[in-house]
């Protein structure tokens, strides 16, 4: 008996150490990021992240990007939530009717699973392939750095995602409920609206959500078609902090900046991620 | 399959389905059509020379002449092959090791979903700090247990390697979350059943447990194959390519062909062939995920 119990013990040991060093590891780099962001700039360079006893707390970097840096800093936030917002809420609208579409009708000459499938595989592909004819296209319908073209390529981006996602969501519920409406008299369209969306909502807004770190996150095209008036966060502190030399609290403090509206949401969706990272594959 | 409410005759449902369609035409179908027919012309839009149609002699170049493209081929599927296999020997670990009722699970899922909602350029930049081969922050700590310097970002056999790491802190937890996901799913029966019939843990392991989330290992390594393939920001924001081209991704070739250099005609080629060979592991993807419609 004693013995099975120190192995227990043994065994939960191990558990809680593998927890904590892989835990560690994970968070490190971003705990000292904060740290860094409050230390001023000969300090930046040291290992410490105690704040008082390792190192002297300075407002140096924020000061720099509230001061200094608040117009570049300002305009690319805000241009980061309308793109990340609306490009979403187009894509949620569409997203919602490809989606209940596939669950729900049946697409006889094309086959909803072809379709499916074809849409899925739009987000397969690598964006860099329709970057070229996209700034191209972009150029000659002189939408080159204005909020309307990044908000396309960002739908382009999630709206594969987002039809996936919907219309696993609308297939787990039951036909039945909808069946009945139809009976009574309700339209189709009104018992999509009706019965169907507030049925999914909490699949809304995880769509919206998944959209919206996704768009805050985008990089490539939004370095590629924009560089002033609608330029995102994102292309912008790439475009601050290529410089030589860099000043570690201040691209801390960016850092930050970017990481924290996206980790705020997916914290509060975390049950969903994964799924959405896997188009409803793993449901963990 | 589908009841006869939903009849294949009503016409509505053209509606749902055609805004999608008709977006990704518009931004999809006709690029790639257009970049196609760019990709036979000679067209260098930097110092203003003409399109000139040369057929299909871009493709020639790239497949005969490139090295630059062979070479970043040769990075990009090092990058892919190593970070999927260690961030899938690292996430079956464990997993597998963690699959017992962990204590304050939710803590632990959000900590370990941290980076990967990071976006990736900022996760390139907080590396950066770390990997600067003189002030960075691993190379202090590895003076402070007196190991020597590692020139991360600057020597060409280590440059890629730093790449690998990063992208492992960054995934790895997905793997792990992903296959702990599916190891919690099976039923305990199966373990007891196999203990009846005397298979010791590692036995129930290999010849039980690893064929029954088979179909999810396929799925979250392919995933990430493709993603790990589009590899951009983390060469745009750590090593710029360098040194000496060594840690060059395809898409960073294209986006530089492209957007820095304005070699359009080249880049659209450069652009089909990088498709090519997406669209072979795609096609593994999409036959594997197609069962789940």
């Amino acid at each position: 008996m004693i013995q099975v119990s120190i192995r227990n013990i043994g065994k939960k040991l191990l558990i809680w150490i593998v927890l904590i060093i892989f835990a560690i590891w994970t968070v490190f780099p971003l705990i000292w990021a904060v740290a860094t962001s409050f230390k001023t700039m000969t300090e930046s360079y040291t290992l410490s992240i105690i704040p008082y006893l390792q190192f002297k707390p300075s407002w140096y970097a924020w000061n720099e990007i509230w001061g200094r840096m608040f117009g570049r800093v300002s305009k690319s936030l805000i241009n980061s939530i309308v793109v990340a917002g609306l490009s979403s809420l187009f894509v949620l609208a569409l997203g919602c009717l490809a989606g209940y579409a596939l669950s729900r009708f049946v697409f006889e000459k094309w086959k909803n699973k072809d379709i499916a499938t074809w849409i899925l595989s739009l987000r397969m592909f690598p964006p860099v392939v329709v970057l070229i004819p996209i700034f191209l296209m972009m150029r000659t319908l002189y939408l080159l750095d204005t909020w309307r073209a990044i908000i396309l390529v960002h739908m382009l981006y999630n709206l594969p995602l987002a039809v996936w996602l919907m219309m696993d969501f609308f297939n787990e519920i039951p036909e039945d409920i909808e069946e009945s409406a139809l009976i009574d008299g309700c339209s189709r369209f009104g018992a999509f609206v009706r019965i169907s969306i507030p049925l999914s909502s909490s699949g809304l807004v995880a769509v919206y959500i998944l959209s919206f770190i996704f768009s805050w996150s985008e990089f490539l095209f939004a370095v590629s078609l924009s560089y002033n008036k609608a330029i995102t966060f994102p292309a912008m502190i790439a475009g601050a902090l290529s410089v030589k030399g860099l000043d570690f609290a201040r691209v801390s403090a960016l850092t930050l900046l970017a990481i924290t509206p996206p980790m705020i949401l997916a914290v509060l969706m975390s049950k969903y991620l994964i799924r959405g990272l896997t188009f409803g594959a793993v449901k963990g | 399959m589908r009841r006869t409410v939903y009849s294949v005759k009503f016409l509505g449902k053209w509606f749902f389905i055609l805004p999608a369609i008709i977006f990704f035409i518009g931004m999809v179908v006709f690029p790639m059509i257009w970049s196609l027919s760019l990709s036979f012309y000679n067209w260098k839009a930097a110092t203003g020379g003409a399109k000139v149609f040369i057929g299909l002699k871009n493709f020639y170049t790239i497949l005969a002449k490139d090295v630059r493209f062979w070479g970043d081929l040769r990075f990009t599927l090092f990058y892919v092959g190593m970070t999927v296999l260690i961030e899938l020997l690292l996430g079956l670990g464990l997993a597998s090791l963690l699959n017992k009722k962990i204590p304050f699970r939710n803590f632990f899922r959000v900590i370990y979903l941290l980076p990967m909602t990071a976006p990736p350029i900022a996760v390139a930049f907080l590396w950066r700090m770390f990997l600067q081969p003189d002030v960075g922050i691993i190379n202090q700590l590895l003076h402070k247990i007196s190991l020597p310097a590692i020139k991360w970002t600057t020597d060409v056999s280590v440059a890629p390697w730093a790449l690998v790491i990063v992208d492992i802190w960054e995934w790895t937890p997905f793997m792990f979350l992903g296959l702990l996901a599916a190891l919690q799913s099976l039923p305990q029966e199966i373990y007891d059943a196999a203990a009846v019939d005397g298979a010791s843990p590692l036995q129930a392991f290999v010849y039980v447990t690893i064929p029954m989330i088979m179909p999810i290992i396929v799925t979250l390594v392919l995933l990430r194959a493709i993603d790990a393939f589009k590899l951009f920001e983390l060469v745009f924001g750590i090593t710029g390519g360098g040194p000496g081209g060594s840690t060059e991704s395809l898409s960073y070739y294209i986006y530089t062909s492209g957007l820095s250099y304005f070699d359009i005609g080249y880049s659209c080629a450069l652009s089909w062939v990088f498709l090519i060979i997406v669209l072979f592991i795609a096609i593994f993807v999409l036959r594997l995920l197609r069962k789940e419609v």
